[in-house]
């Protein structure tokens, strides 16, 4: 049986590292995770060396899945790309959410409602994922129904 | 209350040079930057065989492909220092954003403490050929594999959430950032030096550009270039013997160390609640607030962060930055206002960082500004990068006398 080559969006991929690898592994199947410690349960993101709510030196941070539901606390409009695989979404939408989980935690991501979608701060929204090569998946975000 | 910093006004600025400031010099970073050291050393009255220490940051600011490679996209100290005395006493590099005054703390404790008697502090930046923060890259390990696979990347993307999270507490306007680039290049077209020498930037010109990362434009942004500055160091005492009038610095502040964020995210409330924190450390270790500061230079590598600064150093209160330059708030030509883009700044300049601020601080202050020149300049304070993550210097004319208080006890 021959086999196609995987779909790929020509977007720069994560290389996985040993901190990372449960967080991307998650996202491939459209999950967001948050890294919580294992010391205080703080959550934070990207995980780290150590836990800096609790100082933690040996923090074991597990990736615990979260709802993804969020509120816009800035976002910008990107006309001009400095990566491959982007011209061709110009321009988009990229949004400063902080998460409901957790507001200091905050993420940044692609808006796939468009670049015309109405935006305001608090705006709500929720994560969704852009599939960029076989296995291969990032979070960005969606407007939500407001709570 | 800590003991002040034994370090105050003890070292002084005694000679500079700057080259000229082009989009691509026609000959190699390092070539450009030995030269101008030598100049600054000659300007200080001194010969290269005394500067026995060294220091800069050789940060290479791109998010693109470039190799740092040193004397031709970087130099760094050693690279100098072999050139001009290989045997210094001591040569190091900052490390972190705010290359200016993180540069000028480490060239201060040098001289204060007597690890080196003359210390050159040089900044060198290049344009290199191609795109500056373009990138082929279609993988990402470390830090940005959390953001550029999802197209956040670059600075552009980094300073539009900043600053439309400020537009949308603060309702600042077009016209007000236009305010902050016309005066920054107005200031600029009349350095000989600059690249953007004889060619001011007219509002209209401003307002016309489209937006690259809304609501930042192109000449929001300061553009990248091959230059290079040097400025000499020793302490006061030998400074009175040079041909010079010594420009004393008071103190320095660096930002806080940050706080988790994803890489180039920078929230607002987290640039002003460090950088307000920064300004505190700033007015204790200088010994002097605001309001004894004849001079203010703020930093402008991009636009906003005029605002941005105006506010962590209290020039006026957060979220009116934007008020306080409108309507000719920081124009250099009104009488009675704060000309705080005096120095053109790296809008004004191009990709200096924050050499222009600190040149224009040493210039007023030594009464060297030449048809610049303000009367009763004896104090200044130069910025650099952000509030949060940058910091600042302030200097002095005239050290003060040690039994001087701290303001705020
Ligand atoms: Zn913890």
């Amino acid at each position: 049986m021959t086999s196609s080559p995987p779909p790929s969006s020509g977007r720069p991929l994560p290389v996985p590292d040993a901190l990372s690898a449960p967080y991307w592994a998650a996202a491939a199947r459209h999950v967001l995770t948050l890294s919580r410690c294992s010391d205080c349960g703080t959550l934070t993101h990207p995980p780290d060396v150590v836990c800096d709510a609790c100082g933690s030196t040996d923090p074991r941070f597990t990736a615990v899945p979260v709802d993804g539901r969020g509120v816009v606390r800035s976002w910008t409009v990107v006309r001009q790309s400095f990566l491959p695989g982007f011209a061709d979404l110009l321009p988009f939408v990229l949004v400063d959410v902080e998460l409901t989980e957790q507001p200091d935690v905050r993420l940044v991501g692609r808006l796939l409602d468009g670049p015309d979608a109405p935006l305001k701060t608090g705006s709500p929204v929720r994560v969704a994922f852009e599939d960029l090569a076989e296995g291969v998946a990032v979070p960005a975000f969606v407007l939500a129904e407001s709570a | 209350m800590s003991a002040p910093n034994r370090a105050r006004d003890e070292v002084a600025i005694v000679g500079y040079a700057q080259s000229p400031v082009v989009r691509h010099a026609d000959r190699s970073l390092g070539a450009l930057t030995l030269d101008t050291a030598r100049a600054a050393i000659a300007d200080a009255g001194l010969t290269p065989d005394q500067v026995d220490g060294f220091v800069t940051a050789s940060l290479f600011p791109t998010s693109g492909e470039h190799a740092v490679v040193d004397g031709v996209s970087v130099v760094s100290a050693d690279w100098l220092a072999a050139r001009l005395n290989p045997n210094p006493r001591y040569a190091a590099n900052f490390s972190g954003l705010g290359q200016i005054p993180g540069s000028m703390a480490m060239a201060v404790n040098a001289v204060a403490s007597g690890a080196a008697e003359h210390v050159l502090v040089h900044r060198a930046l290049h344009n290199p050929a191609g795109s500056y923060h373009g990138t082929r890259a279609a993988e990402f390990r470390g830090g940005l594999q959390w953001t550029a696979p999802q197209g956040f990347f670059g600075p552009l993307a980094m300073i539009g959430l900043t600053y439309n999270e400020y537009v949308q507490r603060y309702g600042a306007s077009r016209e007000a950032l236009a305010e902050v680039v016309v005066e920054a290049r107005k200031n600029g077209a009349r350095l000989p030096w600059s690249h953007w020498s004889g060619r001011p930037l007219t509002a209209e010109q401003y307002l016309a550009e489209p937006m690259l990362a809304d609501p930042i434009g192109r000449f929001d942004c300061d553009i990248p270039v091959d230059g290079a500055a040097a400025f000499v160091l020793t302490t006061a005492e030998r400074a009175r013997d040079l041909p010079h009038r010594p420009v004393h610095v008071s103190g320095y502040a660096s930002g806080a160390p940050p706080r988790r964020r994803l890489p180039a995210h920078w929230p607002l409330d987290d640039i002003m609640a460090a950088g307000t924190e920064m300004a505190d450390r700033l007015w204790a270790a200088a010994g002097m607030g605001l309001d004894e500061i004849d001079l203010l230079q703020v930093y402008d590598g991009f636009s906003p962060l005029v605002f941005l600064w105006l506010e962590a150093l209290g020039r006026c209160p957060v979220g009116e930055g934007h008020h306080y330059v409108r309507d000719g708030g920081i124009d250099s030509d009104r009488p009675g206002a704060d000309p705080v883009l005096l120095s053109g700044g790296s809008l004004g300049n191009g990709r200096m960082h924050g050499v222009p601020q600190l040149l224009e601080c040493y210039l007023q202050v030594s009464g060297r500004a030449g048809e610049r020149q303000r009367d009763g300049v004896t104090t200044a304070l130069s910025c650099h990068s952000s509030p949060h993550l940058g910091g600042a210097l302030v200097y002095s004319a005239h050290p003060q006398p040690a039994t001087h208080h701290d303001p705020r006890t």
